[in-house]
């Protein structure tokens, strides 16, 4: 039986040079499963990400793998980690399945098992028709399967994806997301976006990251129970919609025949005939961010 | 009452604001260029080295080392001799080594798609070199402004003179230093437009260029004056003739050279600048002007579809039908991966990784000449003769050695990967192989020849060479620093001087007169700590 992985980030701050506090105190624990890191842009997700992966190095706190110090032992981590970054090269003369020998090879993986694995990978990612094809020829989203083909090189126990989806068409995306849920059955899997429906369909874990600081941490129904009650639908004209975007934050507006269709977060019904809506995570990650939620529902 | 505006008043106006718009525009390209320069920490150790410079130009009394030597005979350090001999020194270092340092002004809007912002504005084309240009010599003034700052410091350092006349020691830097420079700003634009000329190639054809410009330059013969040497130089050899000291035969000699005994001095007061020699000053400059524009003609403005030279690698062009037919991902994967992965031996398949990394796009015709080096080296009467060329032609390859991983954006990939050090080892063992396979030839002739010393030479060089590459390209994440210095020291080489002689071509008595192999093995194991130490400390400060 494969003991279950747990990583383990005890008060991380990350302070650039200049002062700027991109990551602030965040302490998480992750065990096998997927976590959903959700944000908006600049929030430090992708310095967190980095710590995690030993790339970047925390100012302060601990970054524990089984236990292990990996801010100090990185080597402990680095032999089963899987990591996407969000914007990474390739060597553009070379192919994919040279290059990803060559990354088994730095990885330290035996040569057959190396070179049966980066066969399967390709079949997996469906790069084989290209396998002869320059990278340097690839499409943005050729490329993303590239890095997450080498992600998953030394069958890892820990996997750091950030920004994974970006440039994968819809198709691409839900079967990446697919991915995802069957590896995180025994890996510990981080997932970052700022996409809130990649998260939705397949993290059981979600934790909310702004400015650096970790604002929420929970299963997407107990997030979502602090919402409850607060999301409304409405629709409305212009000039009375636009009022009411003034007053409330919206989770959506949509042009309709009717008028414009609100989806708005009140505790009180914001307008005559509002009805109130389940939430979604959208709904949350609004209220939390853009501080929609009150300070005593938390 | 209207005021009826003539057709050929609106002309001029128009013409008057597009001037008008067109030169604010120029100017605000350069300044903004250049602010971006100087706001880079290399900057500040660029003027650092500009003080040096101006330090080294200014020779303590009793140096062996000097810069300017009129047949054995130094100015006693006036204002005028200061500032002439820091301004010559200027011309002469800048006009090569800035070239270095300024070039990339258009391929960096390229790399950080700025150009694109660029071209799609009116800005003309003529008014975008031009505004490079200006940025490129704003540099190389700043660092000639350095000089002439430091200039008077060390003429009071010196105590051989406290009267500081700023004409005497400005007026030289105007007049000698600033025309080669505008050159230089020119050549940069004009290597940048040149497909061929943009990299490695153009870096090396520069050295080639500005030695040939720097030597005919000194020519009285030189047209418009070459450098601007003779002013000054015949003005030092009548105050010498004045003294009563013989200066026929007395050679002028300008660059950093040794001498077996200290200069001795004699009082100079400066050049007369006459009209004539002030307008072949003019007109270096206009022609550094006209060489910035010459791109114009085509210079594509960041567009890839009028590029002179097709991209590096095609786009690819899936085969629709077969994209249609599978789809991006298998959804699952196997409970237990069919192929589990584990760790083993691994150093052989890094080094042939590594080296396809280093050699990738390597054109066949650069096989070709290699292949022809090589095979030259067999018909040569000295087994080592050819070794001088077999160990130049791959210097743009070997400028890729600890550079490739930022280049190519694959850092950020691989700071995730294990055993950093096992990489970088690998990657050395490459520029290793490519060394030893390129002069394979003067080896194989030698070893025939039991010339075991020259054999030994050769392994200290298959040693040294990738290791400075690795050094450099690590410590510096470019590929021109290592093609400056390594052209330097093969050029020393070649022209005979042992003390650099890393391959063992200067002889003496038929043995190899440089430094000992062990030395230079001992150096290249050094060079290869050095390039691991920066590695991990840049790495520890991640």
């Amino acid at each position: 039986m494969i003991d279950t992985p747990t990583l383990e980030l005890v008060d991380v701050t990350k302070i650039y040079k200049g002062g700027k506090r991109a990551v602030d105190g965040v302490t998480l624990r992750c065990g096998a499963g997927l976590l959903g890191l959700l944000g908006p842009n600049g929030a430090g997700k992708s310095t967190l990400m980095r710590i995690c992966a030993t790339v970047t190095r925390p100012t302060g706190g601990r970054v524990l793998f089984d236990g292990t110090d990996v801010v100090s032992r990185p080597g402990a981590l680095r032999g089963v980690l899987g990591y996407l970054p969000q914007d990474f090269g390739v060597y553009p003369h070379l192919t994919a399945r040279e290059f990803l020998s060559y990354l088994a090879a730095l990885k330290g993986l035996a040569a057959r098992p190396a070179r049966a694995r980066v066969d399967e990978l390709l079949e997996l990612v469906n790069l084989t028709e290209a396998v002869r094809t320059p990278l340097g020829k690839y499409s943005g989203g050729m490329l993303r399967r590239v890095g997450i083909a080498q992600a998953l090189l030394a069958d890892p126990r820990v996997l750091i994806v950030d920004e994974p989806t970006a440039g994968l068409d819809p198709e691409e995306r839900v079967r990446f997301r697919a991915l995802l849920g069957d590896l995180a059955e025994d890996r510990v899997v981080l997932l970052s976006t700022h996409i809130v429906s990649d998260i939705e369909s397949v993290a059981s874990d979600v934790a909310v990251v702004a400015g650096g600081r970790l604002l929420r941490r929970g299963t997407p129904e107990a997030l979502l129970s602090e919402v409850d009650g607060q999301v409304w639908e409405t629709v409305a004209g212009p000039s009375e919609a636009a009022a009411l975007r003034e007053r409330h934050p919206a989770s959506r507006v949509i042009r309709t025949a009717d008028g414009i269709r609100l989806r708005l977060l009140s505790d009180t019904p914001p307008a005559t005939g509002a009805v109130r809506v389940p939430p979604d995570l959208e709904d949350l990650y609004l209220a939390v961010v853009g501080g929609g939620v009150r300070e005593a529902a938390r | 009452m209207t005021a009826r505006v003539t057709a050929p008043v609106m002309v001029r106006v128009t013409v008057r604001v597009t001037v008008r718009v067109t030169v604010r525009a120029t100017v605000a390209l350069a300044v903004a260029d250049f602010r971006e320069r100087v706001r880079r920490p290399a900057y500040a150790m660029i003027l650092l080295a500009a003080v040096g410079l101006a330090r080294l130009a200014v020779p303590p009394a009793d140096s062996r080392w000097v810069i300017l030597d009129v047949g054995g005979y130094r100015g006693v350090y006036t204002s005028a001799w200061v500032g002439t001999a820091t301004a010559l020194a200027g011309a002469l270092w800048l006009t090569t080594g800035g070239f270095y340092l300024i070039r990339d002004a258009i391929g960096r809007d390229e790399r950080t798609r700025v150009g694109q912002l660029v071209a799609a504005t009116p800005l003309r084309t003529s008014a975008y070199l031009l505004g490079k240009f200006l940025s490129d010599f704003l540099v190389l003034a700043s660092m000639a402004g350095v000089l002439a700052v430091t200039a008077p410091v060390m003429q009071l350092a010196r105590g051989e003179s406290g009267v500081v006349d700023p004409v005497a020691l400005l007026l030289p830097f105007a007049a000698i230093t600033l025309p080669p420079l505008a050159l230089t700003a020119a050549a940069a634009v004009l290597f940048e437009t040149v497909p061929l000329l943009r990299g490695g190639v153009g870096n090396v054809v520069w050295f080639v260029v500005s030695l040939v410009l720097l030597i005919g330059g000194q020519s009285r013969s030189a047209p418009l004056g070459g450098l601007g040497v003779h002013q000054a130089a015949d003005s030092m050899r009548a105050a010498l003739a004045a003294r009563g000291v013989d200066v026929h035969g007395r050679e002028f000699s300008l660059g950093l050279t040794s001498v077996t005994r200290s200069l001795r001095t004699f009082q100079w007061d400066g050049f007369s600048v006459t009209g004539a020699f002030l307008g072949g000053r003019l007109v270096v400059f206009l022609l550094a002007v006209v060489l910035a524009l010459l791109p114009c003609l085509w210079f594509a403005r960041f567009d890839p579809a009028r590029r002179l030279s097709g991209p590096a690698v095609a786009p690819y062009e899936p085969d629709v039908a077969t994209e249609d037919r599978r789809p991006a991902f298998r959804t699952t994967l196997p409970s237990t991966p069919r192929v589990a992965p584990r760790p083993g031996r691994a150093l052989r398949r890094l080094l042939s990784g590594e080296l396809r990394i280093l050699l990738q796009g390597v054109s066949r015709w650069w096989w070709l000449v290699a292949a022809g080096v090589t095979a030259a080296a067999f018909a040569t009467p000295e087994p080592a003769t050819m070794l001088p060329f077999a160990w130049i032609w791959p210097v743009l390859i070997w400028s890729r050695l600890g550079t490739q991983r930022v280049e190519y954006g694959v850092e950020g990939l691989l700071g995730a990967y294990p055993a950093p050090r096992r990489g970088l080892l690998a990657e050395w063992a490459a520029g290793v192989v490519l060394t030893a396979v390129t002069g394979v030839g003067p080896l194989v002739r030698m070893a025939v020849a039991t010339d075991w010393p020259g054999v030994r030479s050769w392994a200290g060089g298959t040693l040294l060479v990738p290791a400075l590459a690795l050094v450099l390209g690590v410590a510096c994440r470019t590929h021109r620093v290592f093609q400056v210095v390594y052209l330097g020291l093969w050029y020393l080489a070649v022209n005979g001087t042992a003390a650099v002689d890393y391959m063992g071509a200067v002889r003496s008595e038929g043995l190899p007169a440089g430094p000992s192999p062990l030395v230079v093995a001992v150096l290249a194991a050094a060079l290869v700590c050095a390039a691991l130490a920066v590695r991990t400390a840049r790495h520890a400060v991640r």
